[in-house]
């Protein structure tokens, strides 16, 4: 019996509302008392059925009623209980929350057996209507009592109006022209309106009657409270109004929601009330659900992200239609109360659930399980509502500690927004100090650099100074030094040391003095030497003939003029004369007896001409003549020139011959040098030879003495021999052996002189025999040089020197061969040797030089 | 159905009312397309597991927040712990776009002390003909925040997964980098049970993290 739909219902309460719907309803018969009471079931609490025991648990209430009344509730508590489950049944039909909205208008099928309860129910919701004022004043908790258990559908329009006090407003007027205009959230509105109830019939389909009406009430709620304007959730509220009511009566209910249900806060752009309300069930929580809170906490499941929806829209998009329907009929008796009611009862009853679920499960069953879960027990839930502790006078307190909290916020946020421009201020300021400081600490860094700098300067002027000091102190040392000395020269002015420092200092003048001379002398030496060089540039006797040309040259000059002068004083005399005679000769011609004196005049007169023209002719010669004079004398002048350049020619051949004869004399003088040199160096050569000669003579005297000792040796050997064996045979005929020997000697002797004499005659005839000795060489030569007295003095002084006993090794090496070999190839040579040793070295000398000069 | 995850990223998905938040999240959640949804009132909020490369996979929390402006009292706790998010606004409605500087300023007010890695999303492109907002215009909005900029359709399923894998894969490359590390008292990255995977040490210790916002 799903026969009274929405639209039906709408169309007839849009006439007279609760008049018309009181009769319509049949609750005209008095229901009976009930005579069971409240049918109470098993403890048993998962049955819906314990729930329903609840409330007729309520003794209080009961007790306050008339059996008339109690009688009633009795019937109604049947009537719900046969409703419940038919809306069991009809879940079953329609899973989704939204069919289950369209199941509402139908809900009230039930099977013809429970009709009269239902009856019942509307005679006493119709009774209610009627009695409204009284039942408000005098039964105001039954009626409560009875929202509670669920309004009955047909009449939620009259009763939903009724408790909002939405009857008779004077803004229902303003409807019609509100609609007319139009509003700045229009465009939001319908976006929206599509978005509400999609899946309600009422509401499907773009141009609906319900999606219309939705936009006609939002618009003209939004036009009338211009300060919420259009808030998304609230047309939820409003399409559930709609579904019970027509457009204006939904109108109007919804202002006396929103000005008397909080929800004008709820709505309103800054939506403290939300945060309220959130803060509020926050503390129902934590004090009701302490361990849940501590899961949610601890999982950071806020409240805001379930309960927000939960009170913007109460429950209307949380839960499905019917139960939420239900929780609105409490809603509009009790106001949000019943939202933390049914808020922390679904919370209770799903905390185990939750409990062992993380943030997604949590979620998850928020949006899957809860919303279902309560389908079939409406009741039950409602029922665990009201057992949910909820204390006005606290939620006051909390609302006050709220608003505290949140001003303090709204100052933080103040604060913190001051803070924070502060804060950037600051940042500027840092970063401009940075800068400076920066700045500054180059600055000082280069000042430490130039105080370093400045100490190492000082430093060193220290140490400057310290010096300067030192040497001031012995400066000044020594001045006092000087002082005293000069005190002290003062002192003993002459004394010694200081007359040997002058001397000393004398001497050293002198020196320079000499050093000074000589570098005069060198000077003037210098000076010599540029002089005679100066010589050798024109020098003044040149410039002094020359001056004499010039002088001679002006002489001349002057000659010409004067014979010049003389020129001209003849040309006057002969241009005087002329005149003269011209005259004369016009004189007489003029006077016409021309012709009278003519033969004796003519005569003269060609006399004089021609004398004119002798004279004439005579200072042409003249002048010839000076010409040529002149010409002479120019001649003489370049002559003398001419003959000048010869002499200084000559001079200079003179010269050049003086340096000629000068080089020849040098040469000479070197010639002769040279000369001397050679003549030195061959007598040193001379003598060197007659040295070598000396020596080897020495030698061959020294090889002769030997010879002649080992001759004298043998002689005595023999000698010894002989008296020997004269000994040896006779004593006797020793003396005559003596003298026989002796005789022998002198004839031995006799024998050399005469043998010296043949052979001195015939070398001296044959010249040069080939191989003559040297000795006889040196005596050839001899006759050819100039002296010949030196032969003969050699001729005589060759025996005496010789000594007898001398020649007689060489003879007696003759005779014993024995020893001739050795002497026989130096008999030559010594010979020679004794003839060169004893010549008289000066005569030798003076023969050389005669070659010498020979040779020259 | 405790999956295997690297990291869990916290996201939220701001923008103008009815440019499609929920349809979008939906789509990606629950890979459905609703013609119609109820407008959200509050605060919603979903999950979904990312496989970012293969074996490493992200847990997406994703808050679904109201679009309407006196909603933001709500919302606004929500950037707190979050470490990205998708700001939407409809191609086909100007004023959405328009609104983005707006939705970037309240992100940036209440994200403090924190960051939020943002996705510029252009939603509903399937509505080409109704387009107000072009491509050009919206990446160079996008670009002078530092933002990408990618367009969806969730009714038809146009770059969805790729709008969100694109800003895990951007976050996880921070968190990788360090520039984006795991804090005590903040919900927008959690490091999840993977015993294969040896987090180095600078992810946890690094502390200082860049406003991206």
């Amino acid at each position: 019996m799903s026969l009274p739909s929405g639209s039906p219902e709408r169309e007839g309460s849009s006439g007279a509302l609760p008049q018309l719907e009181c009769p319509s309803s049949p609750l005209g018969m008095d229901p009976d008392p009930p005579s069971t009471g409240s049918p109470v079931l098993s403890p048993d609490s998962s049955s819906h059925d314990a729930l329903l025991s609840a409330p007729a648990a309520s003794p209080a209430d009961s007790e306050n009623l008339s059996p008339d009344e109690l009688e009633l509730l009795a019937k109604l508590e049947e009537q719900n209980r046969l409703l419940e489950a038919d809306s069991k049944s009809m879940r079953s039909m329609s899973g989704s929350r939204r069919n289950s909205g369209s199941s509402l208008v139908s809900s009230s099928s039930a099977s013809s057996n429970l009709s009269h309860l239902e009856e019942d129910t509307w005679i006493l919701w119709g009774r209610i209507v009627n009695e409204w004022e009284e039942w408000r004043r005098k039964k105001d908790k039954l009626l409560k009592e009875l929202i509670r258990k669920g309004i009955p559908h047909h009449f939620r329009a009259i009763v939903w109006q009724l408790l909002g006090n939405a009857t008779d407003m004077p803004v229902k007027n303003q409807y019609s022209e509100l609609l007319k205009m139009s509003s700045p959230c229009e465009k939001l509105i319908r976006r929206d309106i599509a978005r509400t109830y999609p899946e309600h019939e009422f509401f499907k389909g773009q141009d609906s009657l319900g999606q219309e009406v939705l936009f006609n009430v939002m618009k003209a709620y939004s036009l009338v409270d211009r300060e919420v304007g259009y808030c998304q959730g609230s047309a939820f509220i409003v399409g559930l109004l709609l579904m019970q009511m027509p457009e204006e009566e939904a109108f109007c209910v919804f202002v006396r929601l929103m000005q008397e249900y909080r929800l004008r806060e709820l709505f309103k752009p800054s939506m403290a009330e939300l945060g309220l309300c959130i803060y509020q069930f926050e503390y129902l929580l934590q004090e009701q659900l302490p361990e849940l809170n501590v899961h949610f906490r601890s999982q950071s499941f806020h409240t805001s992200m379930y309960a927000s929806s939960w009170f913007l829209t109460l429950f209307l998009t949380f839960l499905p239609l019917p139960v939420a329907t239900r929780i609105f009929d409490i809603f509009m008796y009790e106001g949000l109360e019943i939202i933390f009611r049914v808020g922390l009862a679904i919370l209770q009853y799903n905390q185990t659930d939750l409990i062992q679920l993380d943030m997604e499960g949590m979620s998850q069953h928020f949006q899957k399980v809860i919303p279902h879960q309560f389908d079939s027990c409406t009741d039950k839930l409602i029922l665990r509502a009201y057992q949910v502790k909820y204390n006005p006078k606290r939620m006051k307190k909390l609302e006050k500690e709220y608003t505290t909290i949140k001003n303090k916020e709204m100052e933080e946020q103040i604060e913190i927004k001051r803070l924070r421009t502060e804060n950037r201020l600051l940042k500027q300021r840092i970063e401009t100090l940075e800068k400076e400081s920066a700045a500054l600490a180059d600055r000082l860094i280069q000042g430490q650099v130039t105080r370093a700098q400045e100490a190492e300067e000082n430093y060193v002027i220290k140490r400057e100074l310290a010096v300067v000091r030192q040497q001031c102190n012995t400066a000044s040392e020594s001045l006092e030094k000087a002082q005293d000395a000069i005190r002290e020269l003062q002192q003993q002015k002459y004394t010694e040391p200081f007359v040997t420092n002058l001397q000393t200092q004398l001497e050293q003048s002198k020196l320079h003095e000499a050093e000074l001379q000589g570098a005069l002398k060198e000077m003037q030496d210098k000076v010599l030497d540029l002089e005679k060089r100066s010589t050798c540039l024109p020098d003044e006797n040149n410039v002094a003939a020359l001056q004499e040309e010039v002088k001679q040259m002006k002489l001349r000059e002057l000659e010409t003029l004067r014979s010049f002068r003389e020129m001209q004083d003849t040309v006057t005399d002969l241009n005087q004369r002329w005149q003269h005679h011209m005259s004369r000769g016009s004189s007489t011609g003029g006077g016409g007896g021309h012709w009278k004196e003519s033969p004796k005049k003519n005569a003269m007169n060609e006399l004089q001409d021609k004398l004119m023209t002798v004279r004439l002719r005579e200072a042409q010669a003249q002048a010839e003549l000076r010409e040529v004079k002149l010409k002479a004398l120019q001649l003489e002048s370049q002559n003398q020139i001419h003959s000048k350049l010869i002499g200084r020619n000559d001079q200079e051949r003179s010269a050049l011959q003086d340096r000629l004869q000068m080089l020849a004399n040098q040469n000479k003088a070197l010639q002769a040098q040279l000369n001397e040199m050679k003549r030195k160096q061959s007598e040193s050569d001379c003598k060197s030879k007659e040295e070598v000669m000396t020596v080897r003579l020495r030698e061959a005297d020294s090889m002769a003495a030997m010879a002649e000792l080992r001759q004298k040796v043998a002689d005595l050997e023999i000698q010894k021999e002989e008296g020997l064996i004269q000994g040896q045979l006779n004593h006797s005929d020793s003396r005559q052996y003596i003298n026989a020997l002796r005789d022998q000697i002198a004839e031995l002797k006799n024998e050399i002189r005469q043998m010296r004499g043949q052979k001195a005659a015939p070398s001296s005839r044959v010249g040069c025999g080939g191989g003559g000795t040297n000795y006889q060489d040196l005596c050839l030569a001899s006759p050819t040089s100039a002296e010949g007295d030196y032969l003969s003095s050699d001729e005589d002084l060759l025996p005496s020197p010789l000594p007898p006993n001398a020649l007689y090794p060489s003879l007696s090496g003759q005779c014993h061969p024995s020893a001739g070999l050795d002497s026989e190839g130096s008999t030559d040579s010594e010979a020679e040797e004794r003839v060169l040793t004893h010549p008289d070295p000066q005569q030798l000398y003076g023969s050389m030089v005669c070659a010498e000069a020979l040779d020259n | 159905m405790e999956a295997i995850w690297l990291y869990q990223f916290r996201l939220i998905v701001i923008g103008d009312s009815t440019v499609g938040k929920s349809c979008l999240i939906r789509r990606f959640t629950e890979g459905r397309f609703a013609q119609v949804s109820d407008p959200t009132v509050g605060v919603d909020f979903f999950s979904r597991l990312v496989e970012i490369e293969p074996g490493k996979r992200i847990k997406l929390q994703i808050w679904d927040t109201a679009g309407q402006e006196r909603f933001r009292s709500i919302t606004r706790a929500y950037y707190r712990n979050s470490v990205g998010g998708l700001l939407l606004f409809d191609i086909t409605n100007r004023r959405s776009f328009q609104n983005v500087h707006d939705w970037l300023e309240e992100a940036r007010s209440h994200v403090q002390p924190h960051s939020i890695v943002f996705l510029l999303v252009g939603h509903k492109c399937d509505l080409e003909a109704q387009r107000q907002v072009t491509r050009q215009e919206a990446e160079k909005l996008a670009g002078a925040y530092g933002m990408r900029y990618v367009e969806t359709s969730a009714r038809d399923a146009i770059n969805v997964e790729h709008a969100f894998t694109e800003l895990t894969r951007d976050i996880f490359a921070l968190v990788r980098s360090g520039e984006i590390t795991i804090q005590e008292g903040w919900e927008g990255v959690k490091s999840g049970f993977v015993p294969n995977v040896v987090h180095s040490s600078e992810e946890v210790t690094k502390s200082d993290r860049r406003c991206l916002c």
